[in-house]
């Protein structure tokens, strides 16, 4: 394996973009990026409104889809000029050898508003990216509730209810690919395996500061009517939509490349830049999730961006090839779409699992159970996600011999699933189990996947499918699986790796508060949606049958105070890391993964003074002959948290 | 810079707050000089001149002081008979189904086309019917005639006025309970969305708005 035994990602002055020189407002960063971004929207749907005066997609509307998206693409160029991301390339474009920055020494806040090449910078960028993405779409999850609290008494109108269905859905579905990759991939996993870098940290930081872009852009269409497609863009509908079905296309395309060069950047990193010793049967679980995730993404997702390119041709450029009318085919679309969609569900699923994998041994106190089944699990779990989409097309008149393959592939899947559901019954199995509130979420998501994965089950089934088709039973089914999984998972994580990352301990009381107020109030959401479903409650419907309010009407409370608990978290979790500021211990839950054994919490520049030799495997947990796991262990566990000897 | 990006999380939650309350205004029914009912004034404009959408095709209503206000949602009083003037300056097209030429919910089932009665309006014949006002919670259809499209008169933009070609429709219905009632015009003109089912057609405001039956 190739190991990077420098101090640096290089040597050199430290001027120019990102990261460099200059100063004041000048100095790229989030305020020039928003400055391009302007100039570039205005500079693009100028230049569309130039060469197309007039022409529209949605005869009557007044909008120019062209300038609309040149107007976009001006605005993302200008952004990332602005941020000062394209210095770089353009200057290695035309034969210049730039200098090279060392943006990762950068102290202070500010450094986490602006395009940085540290991979602790960018997760940390991440996670409160991700934050900001779950709590907008979580807000308009309650309005969705608020609709829903009586039958025949609206509070919005169908079109803007539909709108923010589709705005909920798509934010939370692109926020989730990244939640767990970005934040916690991209800060722990090079830590994890003991490397100084990432492999390629321009790639990183494009992964990041596509997101911001591509939520504004989502969220415009807020402003311009809206997409009543869903976050499925399902043709013909997303085709004849206004400009609000632009800005689905840009943002989620956005995404997608956002997760392309994550992931290209985390495969990368974990095949080259383990440290010596770091066998693959060293690899801790979480790396394992990481690499099947990576290579899930960068197969499934380039599909996704052809389909939204194909769709964004049949609204700029009139081609018809999601038209049936006009000769395309609509289901061309749900192929392409769900080709990515399906997989993406094991996207959000395989990181939440090896949170789960990675963090249950350290408070079981026992070695990770079936550590090769577990491998194993996400391996399966990333290749047969890519057989199994057709399932999402039962209902839509696809040849009926079709369906029992598709039906036989879906349930297969349990199996990989389900090894890695046995791999954490068994590290639980007579383990001395400390109930953290870290633990806590993490049994918490076997407590949910468990109600998740077996409706998946059920729902699979080509009749049970195509009786539950579109109803609340199947987005029950959904929201178990995906928030009741990764979710708790990402907040577990957040518990778990707060004193590594910011040097500070966060409240296991008010963490508790969190976990139980969080898991009650989840439950009780969720749950009485299967039978709301199963009584023939259809999704995506501003109205309902009376006899369904009762169950509505506490659905909706229910959600009010999971809201509540949420924001319970935000003001505690910024309280706590912002003003009250308890200093952790070294090392506070006694893990044995590399991460913890640097020098400070947080970790210095390039993580570790040199790079460490692993010596043994990071679950020996419990056998006191077992070796540290690596070299550095006995020269960094007489430090305090913040290095000093 | 963290007060700036403060004040843009600040500005983001400001704008989705904002627009989730935004809404068409709501325009309360006029009394009238008979006890127990009250009138209900509507215009319908080819395209409604103004707003996010000028192209759009859209219902106005008259507020007290008479202002044609583009809007959909609507205030009836419980258990009162609701008198309704509707001024159509749209040109018409045919129904997909025939069923809903006829006239249902109204007092004695019956509408009046500049002052005649009827009970039934052929979309095949004439200009066609220009657009309707259905209300399936209470049973309510009835279908507006088109006027000539190609008349010299013809509005343009809204919002119209008497001088311009147009067709008046009155009916009375009876309100019961009170309620918030979905109505949407039942003739597919979304001109330019496929099928002519979207952009006006799923927007409140436009083709469809609500009855708001108050106590």
């Amino acid at each position: 394996m190739a190991i990077d035994y420098s101090k640096a990602t290089g040597t050199g002055s430290s001027s120019g973009a990102p990261g460099g020189g200059g100063g004041g407002l000048l100095k790229p960063s989030i305020i020039t990026g928003i400055i391009g971004g302007v100039i570039g929207w205005l500079l693009g749907h100028w230049i569309g409104n130039s060469f197309t005066q007039g022409y529209q997609q949605v005869q009557g509307s007044g909008s120019n889809d062209i300038a609309e998206f040149l107007g976009y693409i001006g605005m993302i160029i200008g952004w990332f000029a602005g941020l000062g991301a394209l210095s770089y390339p353009i200057k290695k474009m035309f034969g210049a050898e730039p200098e090279t920055e060392e943006p990762v020494t950068e102290k202070g806040w500010t450094k986490y508003f602006r395009y940085t090449l540290d991979h602790k910078t960018v997760g940390v960028q991440y996670l409160f990216g991700m934050l900001i993405y779950f709590f907008t779409a979580g807000l308009l999850a309650l309005a969705i509730r608020t609709e829903l609290l009586s039958p025949t008494y609206h509070i919005w109108s169908p079109d803007t209810y539909i709108e923010i269905v589709g705005e909920h859905g798509t934010m939370m579905m692109m926020m989730m690919t990244s939640v767990v990759l970005g934040p916690f991939g991209n800060y722990v996993v090079p830590l994890m395996i003991g490397s100084k870098r990432v492999a390629f940290p321009r790639l990183e930081a494009l992964s990041f500061w596509f997101t911001p872009i591509s939520y504004f852009i989502l969220l415009s269409g807020l402003w311009q009517g809206g997409f009543q497609s869903g976050w499925t863009g399902y043709a013909p509908l997303s085709v004849q939509q206004g400009v609000g079905q632009d800005t689905y296309i840009l943002g989620f395309g956005l995404q997608g490349l956002s997760m392309v060069c994550a992931s290209t950047n985390i495969v990368a990193t974990i095949i080259n830049y383990r440290a010596p010793g770091m066998s693959w049967s060293r690899l801790p679980v979480m790396g394992w999730s990481m690499l099947s995730l990576g290579f899930t993404m960068i197969l499934s997702i380039p599909v996704l961006i052809d389909g939204l390119y194909v769709l964004a041709l049949d609204r700029t450029a009139q081609t018809s090839l999601l038209y049936s009318g006009h000769g395309g085919s609509s289901f061309l679309w749900e192929n392409l779409f769900w080709f990515f969609g399906h997989p993406e569900v094991y996207l959000l699923a395989i990181p939440g699992f090896g949170l789960v994998a990675e963090i249950i041994p350290v408070f079981a106190r026992k070695p990770v159970f079936a550590y090769k089944t577990s491998a194993a699990g996400f391996i399966g779990l990333a290749i047969l996600s890519f057989f199994v989409w057709q399932h999402h097309l039962f209902q839509s008149g696809m040849n009926p011999d079709m369906r029992p393959l598709f039906m036989l592939t879906t349930e297969l899947i349990s199996i990989p699933t389900g090894f890695i559901y046995l791999v954490g019954m068994g590290t639980l199995w007579r383990a001395r189990i400390r109930l953290t509130t870290p633990m806590l979420f993490m049994l918490g998501v076997y407590f949910n996947f468990l109600f998740g994965g077996l409706t998946g089950v059920y729902v699979s089934d080509v009749p049970i499918n195509v009786t539950v088709h579109g109803s609340f039973f199947v987005m029950a089914h959904f929201h178990y699986t995906i928030m009741g999984g990764v979710i708790f998972a990402f907040f577990g994580a957040i518990y778990y790796w707060t004193p590594l990352v910011t040097g500070y301990q966060l409240s296991e009381k008010l963490g508790k508060i969190h976990f139980w107020t969080m898991i009650v109030f989840f439950n009780s959401t969720f749950l009485p949606l299967f039978a709301v479903g199963l009584l023939g409650m259809p999704r995506r419907v501003f109205e309902y049958a009376h006899r369904l309010q009762f169950l509505n009407q506490w659905v909706s409370v229910s959600a009010y105070l999971l809201g509540a608990s949420l924001l319970f978290f935000a003001v505690t979790f910024i309280w706590q890391i912002a003003v009250t500021r308890k200093p952790t211990v070294r090392n506070p839950w006694g893990s044995r993964s590399l991460e913890w054994f640097v020098e400070s919490y947080p970790p210095p520049a390039y993580n570790f003074k040199r790079v460490p030799v692993v010596l043994s495997w990071p679950y020996e947990y419990g056998d006191p002959n077992a070796l540290p796991v690596a070299d550095i262990v006995n020269e960094t566990k007489d430090l305090d948290p913040v290095g000093r000897a | 810079m963290v007060a700036g990006f403060a004040v843009a999380l600040a500005l983001v939650v400001y704008g989705v707050v904002g627009w989730l309350l935004h809404k068409p205004p709501t325009i309360s029914a006029q009394p009238s000089s008979t006890p127990g009912v009250v009138n209900v004034s509507l215009q319908i404009d080819g395209a409604v001149g103004t707003g996010p959408h000028p192209g759009w095709v859209g219902y106005r209503v008259q507020n007290a002081s008479g202002q044609w206000i583009q809007t959909t949602v609507i205030q009836l009083p419980a258990h009162s008979d609701v008198h309704f003037t509707v001024y159509q300056y749209d040109s018409g097209s045919g129904f997909r189904n025939p069923v809903w030429d006829q006239v249902a919910g109204t007092v004695g089932g019956v509408a009046y086309l500049n002052g005649k009665p009827a009970t039934y309006f052929n979309d095949q014949v004439g200009n066609g019917i220009g657009h309707s006002f259905n209300v399936p919670a209470l049973g309510i259809n009835v279908p507006f005639a088109g006027v000539n499209g190609n008349a010299s008169n013809f509005c343009n933009a809204g919002p119209c006025t008497m001088s311009e070609l147009h067709n008046t429709i009155t009916f009375d219905i009876h309100t019961g309970n009170p309620g918030s009632f979905r109505w949407q015009c039942f003739v597919p003109c979304g001109l330019g969305y496929l099928n002519g089912n979207g952009g006006p057609m799923t927007t409140v405001g436009y083709m469809g708005g609500f009855l708001k039956v108050v106590a």
